[in-house]
């Protein structure tokens, strides 16, 4: 890819050139991170270099051990130094309400409330035929299979208010419902965000909301 | 409502150009290839947000760029209101009101209303059902914005449903569940549109039998008919259901409101198959007229009408009976193109309406 840009001392490169093999492959190397352009994979790169060696050598050994070491629980499918992660594994947690999410992102991200002490699912996407992802791509039999153990009384669907979305969440419930397994099936609430302005709000979320209001009580 | 000005910037072969427009009749005088068609596009495209001729945007810059600007100036309900369009290549379309971008095109659907009339219009009649469901969905779009968003919705189900019935046919394992779950997404917006298609044609019929027989001054009814494989199997899951093995055969999906039709009629008769010549142009004439007719009766308001070659092949006499209908008829602002110089402006000066004339040439343009 050619870049024409302004560097920060003013004059213009249409390609970098390099002086050396190695600087160009470690800049390569981190260029092909998501987020990650030429320009600012150059000034990591040098960070590194004017750094001692010892620190390279942590920052590529952290690498290296959690790409061999890393696995996915079990039982949930979260990231995991064991092969049951720390969530699955705590006994103060709630094993009956069970919180299935789209990806480890939203785990961490509903960790980070603190709003709730159940156990996670994570499905690994949602279901996409557009994008080649079909329900036997999702890890959806290891989470019928978890219900039928009896233990789960409630699930909760925690995932994007999206076509796809919705296609995920209707496909789990029919194939609880051919099942005939009892469990109570959540969505969490859509609506108005906290500290949003009404009427800012699109005219959908506002209407859903609306239709969906909930009885106002003066201790919350 | 109407347009006081618009602004091009590499927009087809306009390089940068602006207009002043005449609140009544703006007459686009000048050869052919010269870009009066573009000119009226322009204009649709700031209502619309898409261009009436060309679906990809890619090839609506000026040869030789890669982007284009379209800025129009209205009035609305005694408010200026200032929308732009913007296509830049890598990034996402914009279309902006007063300085906002909108986070959804759709939201601007109805804003602006407008009918455009093209001479290729009888194609209407002439080709396959889809021309015929986009002139429904376009009209009842910009009535109801309820109604493009339960079709967006439907069409985003309908391509996954699609998709996966084309993956079940790859790898042979055929998911009936998964089948059942786009059914039940498509029920909801499939019913809510299925209404408002039926409701619209009931509507619309009495308006265009009557603009038919003013243009025509013939003695027939003008009708359509609106047809759907809903109206065998009312329970679009039912219908669905119905054809699953017929879709599991051909991987897509053989039924639903996609195959929705509106069929023409003059009086009993269907247009396809018996009109003549003439009575084919009136009948997409009329058509489009009643379309107007019915958005400003909904809008309480009158939409831009923009008229596109459209004395093209008819004879002097009927060129008269036209004008004098769109001179005297109740319409707001309106735009044509013509080739002819002198034929609008003398039928113009014969009356007495405020209008504007440009004279066309290669993507420039001269007040006459």
């Amino acid at each position: 890819m050619k870049t024409t840009t302004l560097s920060r001392s003013g004059y213009k490169f249409a390609n970098m050139n390099f002086s050396s093999k190695l600087l160009e492959n470690a800049v390569d190397a981190f260029a092909s991170l998501p987020g990650i352009g030429r320009k600012t994979a150059l000034r990591l790169v040098l960070h590194l270099v004017q750094q001692a060696p010892e620190t390279s050598e942590e920052f590529a050994d952290a690498i290296v051990k959690l790409r061999k070491n890393i696995k996915n629980c079990q039982v949930c499918h979260n990231l995991s130094d064991e092969p049951v992660c720390e969530i699955c594994s705590n006994n103060r947690r709630d094993k009956s309400v069970l919180c299935v999410v789209e990806g480890i992102r939203d785990v961490m991200a509903i960790e980070e409330t603190q709003q709730f002490r159940g156990l996670y699912h994570v499905l690994g996407g949602i279901i996409s035929p557009i994008e080649g992802i079909g329900p036997n791509d999702l890890h959806i039999d290891s989470l019928i299979g978890r219900v039928q153990t009896g233990e789960v009384k409630e699930l909760i669907m925690a995932i994007s208010p999206t076509i796809e979305g919705d296609t995920t969440i209707f496909y789990i419930s029919k194939k609880l419902r051919d099942l005939d397994l009892p469990v109570q099936l959540s969505t969490i609430a859509r609506g108005v965000s906290f500290g949003g302005e009404l009427e800012y709000a699109d005219g959908l979320t506002l209407g859903r909301s609306i239709v969906s209001r909930i009885p106002y009580r003066k201790d919350e | 409502m109407e347009i006081t000005q618009l602004i091009l910037t590499n927009f087809k072969n306009y390089e940068k150009e602006s207009f002043q427009f005449s609140s009544q009749i703006n007459c686009l005088v000048g050869r052919n290839g010269m870009g009066k068609t573009n000119l009226l596009d322009a204009i649709y495209y700031l209502c619309m947000g898409k261009s009436y001729f060309v679906p990809n945007d890619r090839y609506l810059s000026l040869h030789g760029t890669d982007f284009f600007r379209i800025e129009g100036h209205f009035d609305r309900e005694e408010k200026r209101e200032k929308i732009v369009a913007k296509v830049i290549p890598k990034k996402k379309k914009e279309l902006e009101r007063n300085g906002v971008p909108y986070a959804k095109l759709s939201e601007h659907i109805g804003f602006l209303p407008v009918v455009i009339i093209i001479p290729d219009d009888t194609l209407l009649a002439t080709e396959g059902s889809e021309a015929r469901r986009r002139f429904l969905d376009n009209t009842i779009s910009q009535l109801d914005p309820l109604y493009l968003k339960h079709l967006i919705q439907y069409q985003k189900v309908l391509r996954q449903r699609n998709a996966a019935l084309k993956q079940m046919g790859e790898s042979g394992r055929f998911q009936e569940s998964l089948l059942e779950v786009y059914d039940l997404q498509l029920q909801m917006p499939g019913l809510y549109i299925s209404e408002k298609r039926e409701a619209f044609v009931e509507e619309f019929n009495p308006i265009l039998a009557q603009v038919y027989r003013t243009i025509s001054g013939g003695a027939e009814t003008a009708s359509c008919s609106y047809r759907s494989p809903l109206q065998k199997e009312p329970d679009l899951m039912e219908l669905l259901r119905k054809h699953r093995d017929k879709d599991r055969i051909l991987h897509r999906t053989t039924t639903g409101l996609h195959r929705d039709d509106l069929v023409f009629n003059l009086d009993e008769f269907p247009l396809k198959r018996f009109a003549s010549q003439g009575q084919l142009k009136s009948f997409i004439l009329s058509l489009k007229l009643a379309q107007y007719e019915l958005i400003k009766k909904n809008k309480n308001q009158r939409p831009l009408l923009l008229l596109d070659d459209i004395f093209d092949k008819l004879d002097h006499h009927r060129v008269d009976h036209l004008l004098a209908l769109l001179l005297d008829g109740d319409f707001g602002q309106v735009f044509i193109t013509d080739t002819d110089q002198k034929r609008v402006s003398q039928m113009i000066e014969s009356r007495d309406s405020s209008y504007r004339e440009f004279l066309i040439t290669k993507g420039k343009a001269t007040a006459l």
